[in-house]
Parts: structure tokens; C-alpha cells; sequence
């Protein structure tokens, strides 16, 4: 079996000509199957270019991207979509839950778009809601719920399709510690139950609790480390210096 | 496109999110809508009346006049002609020549202008009348020349204060030359609509008279230049009129000269309903220019509703929306607003025709049914969803065609 993601020397050029901007810079990078993956970055490092990539919200200059086995690079509008909804989950900063429907709706609406009849769409969405812990906000608003909670809304609404990829761009960015524990407990429960995660974060804290860290410099990958093998190598080098 | 409903439910559930500003929207096609309506019944309705009443006045009357050649030829339709007419032509009833004169009469209760219809016993024909006292003149009368006259019971009213006259005489002056016409019949208005009402205060007194009896007066009375048929319903008036062309024509040996003009009553008739018809047109349009100010008025606020929503779009796309959905989503947004304002419009538009209807009614004294077309509803109906999906195009597109990324990124 392949990698679920599989990106070789991808560029993203922004206004092409004088003023060109290289937000990837020949970026190469594999993700395989079930992997917890941080994206690590400051702003203006080409992170959420990457994400945009990543999912398919926007296609590369140049380089390919292959997309559990399928080629991505060079697909149009409306095939984007199409992928979009099968094959990956978002988790936005800023939630990006729709204001006038409320969190079953909400979480159903991918499934619309993939064409799922009515019934059945509302189980999968009630089932995804239970697994974020929200059975008893099925029928809020998002502007009745707190931060933490619009979160879960995100979450169950971007594994209700069982998409095979989770991206999470900055999920706790707008949200307190408690509820930024509380996100990152279930995105790590969704990876022990086999999912593959890819979170985008600038906090180092964060990256800490994934399993691989992927840094990106000036749209370049500087550093690509499983955390565990850093602390190993941590404690062996203080251990050392001790 | 599979999710059409879903796209249908999704687009009235933002409507029901703006019920303000949804129905501000709608006002401007329901306005357009139900004032079209309202314009094409009323319009209608006001033809049909109309014509139901002139159809009692006088169908089957064909006017013959003669040309301006003709007159410069010195032809003039004669009384021989109407009898030729009258015997030769199938299905003419009757026939009379359009004479007359107007002079003036004084009575105890005044100075009169008097209208004298001069005609053959025929001329009973030409208008709804029925004899109330006496009788009509008949054509011994009209071949001896007597001044004999048949006056309308209001205006018998008018000069004696009462209408129990037959027998009584009215002194009429013509020019310098007065006579005494004898009243042999007093008529009674038919039950009348309000179109086709001549009388008024201060109208001529109008007597009916033998056409012969100007002769006592120093007046020719064996030419005219105009002349009326009465042709009866079993034959086509179009075909008689030929006829009478034909046979004038022979008469007077000027065939092809066209020195006779028909005028059927039919065609008046249908002179009078183009210009109506036209005038309804005209309404209709400054009417349906509402219309389109409202479709517009649709296309501005889902241009609002496209900016405001940018962000959902965003998301929307973000998770699986095609292009495809986010326009459908839309355009049935604009087509809904525009099919329930439609739909208001015509119940409106409707219930104010009526309510026109039955206003003019009451205050002309004649009963005017709105003319309800299917096609008026149908036309109105498909030209609002025409509306909808002509105006709501623009913005669904613009809306449809945002970039997932830049959408997400604004607020």
C-alpha cells in the first residue's frame, strides 16, 4: 500500500513576474496511513499554503500530489470538490460553522453535498455528534454554544463522511486551555482509532502532542522528526550533559 | 443537480432566516405582478361590458356612405336604391337613410333644441327602443310625407312633463320655417348600460320622423349620402355588404370606382376594442416595467445576500460544495422569492380587480365582470420565475465561482 499522502517537489508561486512570491519552495513530504502529523510554522512560513494543498482547496504550481493513490495536482474546480468531500475532514480556526443552521444541520452538510439520503444522514450525523460528546447540544445554534463546543461541532462534522484524512488548521487557535485540551483529546482519540491526522499549528506546545512534527521555513521543510525519538534523543543529549 | 431539493430546502431556510427583508424583496414583484393583473382584467373586463352591451344596440347594422368621388360625381344613394336593397339582397331585414335635421321648439317648460331623425319606418331598428304609448310611423307615412314623429318618453317628459302625448303636436322650427310634427308614439328607453347612454341634461330633444316629411320644409328627399342596412342574423354581415356594394354598384354603373364604403356595426365594434385593447396594452407594459424594477430589486439583495454570505459559501465549498450546488442554492433562493411574490401578486392582483371591477360598477350603473384570463395568469406567472432565474443568474454565479480559499479568508 502506498502513502495516503505523497507530495514531491511542490511549488507554490504567488504573483508570478516581479514581485513572485514562493510560498512552497519544492516542498516534498509523505504522510502515510493512521499518522498523527504537526505542521509546525510561524505565520508567513508557508504552512497554510501547505494546508491549502494539502486540501485541495487550492492546486500547486508546479510538483504533484498524489492523494490516496490518486493525482490531485491537476484537477479541476469541480473534481476538487469532489475529493474535498470524500477525502478530507476540516477543522478550522475560526470553526467555520454556518450561523443559521444548527449543530446536527451543520454537521450534515457534507453529507448533503455527497449525496446521502435524508435518514441516514442524520444518524451518521447524530452518531459523530455522540462521539464529540455534544449528544446534548444536537439542537443549538452555534451562537448558543461555547467555543470548546462550535470545536466539537467542527470535529463531528469533519468525521461524520469518514473522510480517510483530518485536517486541522490551528483547531485551538481561538479557544482557552481547557477546551484546547479537550480538542486535542479527541483529535487524539480519533487517531488511536485509526485515523490519520494532520494538525497546522504555530505552537510548538501543540506539535508537542502529535507524533511527527514536519517544520516549515520560508516554504521549505527545515525539520520532519517523530516527537518521540526527539525526546529520546533530548534525554540522551542532557542525560550526556549530565 | 440530483440534490435539487436539498438545494430548495437550503434556500428557503435563508429565507425564513430574513423574513424582513425577504418580503421586502418580494413586494417589488408582487407589486408589478398583481398591478399587471389587475390592469389586463379590469382592461378586459371593461371590453367585454362593453361589447355585451353594443351587441343589444345594434348588430347587423351595416352603414353605407358614398366617397368623396362619389359625391364630386354627383352618385348619392336614393330611396329607390334602399328598396332595391331591401327586396334583392338576402337577409337584409330593413332599410333607412340617414337623414336629418335639428331645429328648435318652445313649451311651457321652455326652448328645446330638437335632433329630427329622418328615416324610413325602419329606423325603429336602430336603436333599443320599445314603444311604450302608441306606435311607430309606418311606411304610409313615409310615402305620403306626413309629419308625424315618435319621441323618447324622457324627453316627452322633458317637454310636456308628462309622457301621455300620443296625439298632442310639437311645433318645430327649422331655420326660419316652422311646422307641427304629431306625436304618434312615445318609445321607452331600454334597460341600458352605462357606454351606450345618450341622454344627458341640456341633449336636443330626439324625434324620430319619415324622412319624406323635410319635403314640406323646401328639402330634396330622394338623395343621401349615407343610408343604414339592417341585415339580419342568419347571414354574414361581411357577405351582405358585398351585396349591397355590388347591387349599389350596378345601379349606379361605376363598379370597381368604390364610390360606396361600407361601415358593418361589427367593425366598429372591433375599432372600439383595438383601441381599448391597445390602451391595455399600454398599461400592462408601464405596469410590467414595475415589474422588472422588482426583478431587480431581487437581483440587488441576493447581491447583498452573495457579500454577506461570502464566508459561508467558503465553507460550504470547502466541504464538497460544487460550483454547481452554490448556483443552484442560490438561484432557487431568487426563484423562490420571486414564485411566492408571484404567487401573492396574482391573489392580490386579483382581489383588487375585482374590487375595481366592482367600484366602476357602482359608480357607472353598468356591470363589469373582471375579465380573468388563464393566459393572463400563466404569462404573469412564468414571467416572474423568468424574473427570478434571469436576475437571480448574475449573483448565484458570482457566488458559485468564489474561491474556496479567498472566501474562507473574509469576514
Amino acid at each position: 500500500m502506498g502513502n495516503l499522502i505523497k507530495v514531491q517537489d511542490m511549488c507554490k508561486i504567488y504573483n508570478p513576474g516581479e514581485n513572485e512570491v514562493r510560498a512552497l519552495d519544492h516542498v516534498s513530504l509523505e504522510i502515510d496511513q493512521g499518522e498523527f502529523v504537526a505542521i509546525i510554522g510561524h505565520s508567513g512560513s508557508g504552512k497554510s499554503t501547505l494546508m491549502n494543498m494539502l486540501g485541495c482547496l487550492d492546486v500547486p504550481t508546479s510538483g504533484s500530489y498524489y492523494l490516496n493513490g490518486k493525482d490531485v495536482s491537476s484537477l479541476k474546480d469541480n473534481q476538487l470538490s469532489e475529493i474535498r468531500n470524500q477525502e478530507i475532514g476540516f477543522i478550522f480556526q475560526g470553526f467555520n460553522l454556518i450561523a443559521n443552521l444548527n449543530a446536527v444541520e451543520n454537521v450534515e452538510l457534507p453529507l448533503i453535498y455527497r449525496g446521502i439520503g435524508r435518514s441516514e444522514r442524520n444518524k451518521m450525523a447524530k452518531e459523530a455528534l455522540k462521539k464529540v460528546g455534544l449528544e446534548k447540544r444536537m439542537h443549538h445554534k452555534p451562537s448558543e454554544m461555547s467555543g470548546g463546543q462550535q470545536q466539537r461541532v467542527a470535529i463531528a462534522r469533519a468525521i461524520a463522511a469518514e473522510p480517510p484524512v483530518i485536517l486541522a488548521d490551528e483547531p485551538t487557535g481561538n479557544l482557552d486551555s481547557a477546551s484546547t485540551q479537550e480538542i486535542m483529546d479527541i483529535l487524539k482519540g480519533l487517531h488511536r482509532g485509526g485515523r490519520s491526522v494532520i494538525l497546522i499549528t504555530h505552537d510548538s506546545e501543540i506539535a508537542e502532542q502529535a507524533k511527527r512534527v514536519v517544520r516549515i521555513l520560508d516554504g521549505k521543510i527545515v525539520e520532519d522528526y517523530y516527537n518521540k525519538e526527539k525526546r529520546k534523543e533530548k534525554a540522551e543529549e542532557t542525560g550526556y550533559e549530565k | 443537480m440530483g440534490n435539487m431539493i436539498e438545494y430548495v430546502k437550503m434556500a428557503f431556510k435563508n429565507i425564513m432566516a430574513n423574513k424582513g427583508r425577504s418580503f421586502l424583496t418580494m413586494l417589488g414583484i408582487i407589486i408589478g405582478i398583481s398591478s399587471v393583473i389587475m390592469v389586463m382584467s379590469v382592461g378586459d373586463g371593461t371590453t367585454n361590458a362593453m361589447n355585451s352591451e353594443v351587441a343589444d344596440l345594434g348588430t347587423g347594422q351595416i352603414s353605407v356612405y358614398c366617397s368623396e368621388e362619389a359625391a364630386t360625381e354627383g352618385e348619392w344613394i336614393t330611396p329607390e336604391d334602399l328598396t332595391a336593397i331591401g327586396e334583392q339582397v338576402k337577409g337584409v331585414d330593413g332599410a333607412t337613410p340617414n337623414d336629418g335635421s335639428s331645429g328648435s321648439t318652445a313649451t311651457e317648460k321652455g326652448e328645446f333644441a330638437v335632433q329630427l331623425n329622418g328615416g324610413t319606418e325602419d329606423l325603429q331598428r336602430a336603436v333599443n327602443y320599445n314603444i311604450k304609448r302608441g306606435a311607430y310611423f309606418t311606411s304610409v307615412d313615409v310615402e305620403e310625407g306626413n309629419r308625424v314623429c315618435v319621441i323618447t318618453s324622457s324627453d316627452a317628459k322633458r317637454l310636456f312633463g308628462s309622457d301621455d302625448v300620443v296625439g298632442m303636436d310639437i311645433e318645430v322650427t327649422i331655420g326660419d320655417i316652422t311646422g307641427s310634427y304629431r306625436i304618434v308614439g312615445v318609445t321607452q328607453q331600454k334597460e341600458n348600460g352605462a357606454f351606450v347612454s345618450y341622454t344627458y341634461e341640456g341633449a336636443p330633444v330626439s324625434l324620430d320622423v319619415p324622412y319624406t316629411s323635410f319635403e314640406s320644409y323646401g328639402w330634396e328627399s330622394d338623395s343621401f349620402y349615407s343610408a343604414t342596412i339592417f341585415a339580419n342574423d342568419q347571414v354574414s354581415g361581411e357577405k351582405v355588404a358585398k351585396e349591397i356594394v355590388h347591387l349599389l354598384e350596378s345601379r349606379h354603373q361605376c363598379a370597381g370606382e368604390e364610390y360606396f364604403q361600407i361601415q358593418s356595426f361589427q367593425d366598429m365594434v372591433q375599432e372600439l376594442n383595438d383601441i381599448l385593447g391597445i390602451v391595455t396594452t399600454f398599461i400592462s407594459c408601464v405596469a410590467a416595467i414595475s415589474l422588472i424594477v422588482g426583478g431587480i430589486g431581487v437581483m440587488n439583495i441576493m447581491l447583498v445576500s452573495v457579500t454577506e454570505r461570502t464566508r459561508e459559501i467558503g465553507i460550504r465549498k470547502s466541504l464538497g460544495a460544487k460550483t454547481s450546488s452554490i448556483l443552484m442554492q442560490f438561484l432557487a433562493e431568487a426563484a423562490i422569492l420571486t414564485v411566492v411574490g408571484g404567487i401573492i401578486g396574482i391573489l392580490l392582483g386579483l382581489l383588487g380587480s375585482v374590487g375595481v371591477c366592482g367600484l366602476m360598477s357602482a359608480s357607472m350603473g353598468s356591470t363589469i365582470h373582471p375579465g380573468v384570463k388563464a393566459s393572463t395568469i400563466l404569462g404573469a406567472t412564468l414571467f416572474s420565475c423568468g424574473i427570478g432565474v434571469f436576475f437571480g443568474i448574475y449573483p448565484a454565479r458570482k457566488a458559485a465561482k468564489l474561491s474556496p480559499i479567498e472566501a474562507l479568508r473574509r469576514n
